[in-house]
């Protein structure tokens, strides 16, 4: 008799504990105790990540340049500090993007690590620069130097990049390449006196409930 | 039968107690406005159906004109969409036998992941940034790149017309692009590039479709459309009429794309459902049938008939939790089709007539559109959008 009820209430034992496992290890609250926050380096890749364009990979290519530009010979050997002036990126991948945030940041880590050496021109602003000579030129407010004579410098070179993607999207998951390119132009001669070029790739699998 | 007593005392409690962490659910009353139900849900809804009412309440958004808030909501939910990547506990709970396909994070269907970023890129192109708008319609593409049937992936026709559109006016080579569209462009006819055009009019119009479940538990997701009143539509300007192309159906993309990897795991908990139902039956019959054959007596066929009854308790449990119904939430404000058109106005002041027909040809007076746009000096385009369900008149 024994013999016959053992396995009968082992089953049925089994089965019940298997099933609160299954049915509800699941169904609490994720995180109860809530998830500090977690600040990172931008060159690291985080928790949260896609296969577009991080900030681990901005810090990762844009250093990479501005390093990279700054031992071209039209720079290095320069008589006096060449004069640049941003073009705005031309983004070419499927990843809408704040494509200006790259220049930004060359710019910034080359004004400040590498002061002097080049400088850039503010065309963002010329609409504010020119209304200010204006206002000196009406006598509205005072000028240091005479307002008559325009000082706005020409560019020397031009500094621009493009970012070019290649997507493959299967049931095996999606892979995003993803190039950059960036290049000074002589502003003279139109030659292309630097470029260089970083290339990430990507490949991630959402979960088979998304497939 | 008091150790049979004691398994069910001990099961209900743990059933019961096991799930009394479950997050709270976040009942939302609705009006019927979006504009009002769509913030109200996004704020205050479930996290899991965030995305969804963030699709509607762009693309209601963007009929009204708000596109702002339209922008805002589409770059919150494509961040979501663009990070879905790798585990995600919602969507292990959906693959569970235990809970339900809705209970991951809504992300849509491709067809709906494709939309989310054709608006966006609609929205980009009305600011000027052409190259951020080429990239949205190469996701769009992307979103529908694994049907079933290849011939079927990444078939969009407006999405391709406005990538290659999109290099060509960037200086680019949109030959590609264009042969792409006009290969899956089942009406034909579609224009080749004008550069030099400064207006580009999306149209949109119709009711897209929704989703609904069949088979014996709702496992099986079907798509659903409504016959559309509007058929055609033709712009009027400045004495000029100007055709639009339709070029994609919305209900087309959201059938073609064939059975889904989570459909094979749907079916899976439906035979689980059937298979654990069945089984119970068999062991509450037999359960039954051993203790009746004893007459109540023999001491032996009680407790097996009692076992047995207790295990067909337990199987129909199980049976009773498993959820095979398919995810139905749809974005449920999509269009049916889109169209563009793409003209050269002066610069300067305009208004724009936009009469939708029907099936005969017929102009449909109560959905007729009366845009005012002003064409800027500058090299952008003036971008428009416009549909059966939007306000008018708009001044853009």
């Amino acid at each position: 008799m024994k013999s016959l009820l053992k396995p009968i209430f082992g089953a049925a034992t089994v089965s019940v504990a298997a099933g609160m496992l299954c049915g509800c290890a699941s169904s609490g609250v994720r995180n109860p105790s809530g998830v500090a926050v977690t600040q990172m380096r931008p060159d690291e890749q985080g928790f949260v990540a896609g296969t577009g364009v991080e900030s681990q990979d901005l810090v990762a290519v844009t250093d990479k340049m501005w390093k990279s530009m700054l031992t071209v010979p039209q720079i290095a050997n320069a008589q006096g500090a060449p004069r640049i002036v941003l073009d705005p990126v031309e983004n070419a991948t499927r990843f809408p993007i704040n494509k200006d945030i790259f220049l930004s940041r060359i710019r910034a880590e080359l004004n400040s690590k590498a002061r002097g050496k080049v400088i850039f021109l503010d065309r963002e602003r010329m609409a504010t620069l020119e209304h200010e000579r204006q206002m000196k030129l009406a006598g509205q407010v005072t000028a240091s130097a005479d307002p008559n004579v325009v000082e706005f410098k020409g560019a020397d070179f031009f500094l621009t990049g493009k970012l070019s993607g290649l997507t493959t999207r299967t049931g095996a998951g999606t892979s995003d390449y993803i190039l950059y390119t960036f290049r000074l132009t002589d502003a003279r001669s139109s030659d292309i006196v630097w470029e260089d070029s970083a290339e990430i790739k990507k490949q991630g699998l959402e979960d088979a409930a998304y497939r | 039968m008091k150790a049979v007593c004691g398994i069910f005392a001990a099961i209900i409690p743990l059933l019961v107690s096991s799930c009394a962490t479950r997050p709270p659910e976040h009942p939302v009353v609705l009006t019927g406005n979006i504009m009002v139900d769509g913030p109200t849900a996004i704020e205050h809804g479930p996290p899991r159906d965030k995305v969804l009412w963030e699709y509607r309440t762009a693309a209601a958004a963007m009929r009204q004109g708000k596109f702002d808030l339209a922008k805002r909501y589409l770059d919150d939910a494509l961040t979501t969409l663009q990070g879905v990547y790798g585990p995600d506990p919602g969507a292990k709970k959906a693959r569970g036998y235990f809970h339900s396909e809705a209970k991951k994070t809504f992300i849509g269907e491709p067809y709906e992941r494709s939309m989310a970023y054709i608006y966006r890129g609609i929205l980009y192109w009305m600011d000027g940034e052409r190259d951020n708008a080429r990239a949205c319609f190469r996701s769009a593409e992307i979103e529908d790149g694994d049907a079933e049937n290849h011939e079927y992936a990444g078939d969009w026709v407006l999405p391709d017309y406005l990538d290659g559109l999109a290099t060509a006016k960037l200086g680019g080579d949109g030959t590609d692009a264009l042969k792409r569209a006009q290969l899956n462009c089942k009406a034909g006819g579609l224009q080749a590039y004008d550069c030099k055009a400064n207006v580009i009019a999306f149209l949109e119009f119709g009711p897209g479709p929704t989703k609904y479940a069949t088979g014996e538990y709702r496992q099986e997701l079907r798509f659903h459309v409504d016959p559309s009143p509007v058929r055609s539509a033709q712009l009027r300007v400045n004495g000029n009429e100007y055709r639009v192309s339709i070029d994609d159906d919305v209900w087309y993309q959201a059938t073609t794309r064939g059975g889904r990897v989570m459909d094979h795991i749907l079916g899976n908990k439906a035979i689980f459902k059937n298979a654990t139902d069945i089984a119970g039956n068999v062991a509450l019959i037999g359960g039954g049938a051993a203790i009746l054959s004893g007459n109540g007596h023999d001491a032996t066929a009680n407790e097996v008939g009692a076992g047995l009854l207790a295990a067909g308790v337990i199987s129909k449990i199980f049976s009773a939790a498993t959820t095979p119904e398919a995810d139905v939430r749809s974005w449920d404000n999509l269009p049916r089709y889109l169209g563009l058109a793409t003209f050269t106005l002066p610069v300067g002041r305009h208004v724009i007539t936009c009469e939708f027909r029907d099936n005969r040809g017929q102009v449909v007076p109560a959905l007729t559109k009366t845009i005012t746009v002003e064409v800027p000096q500058d090299a952008k385009d003036k971008v428009i959008f416009i549909s059966d369900q939007a306000l008018t008149p708009q001044t853009i």
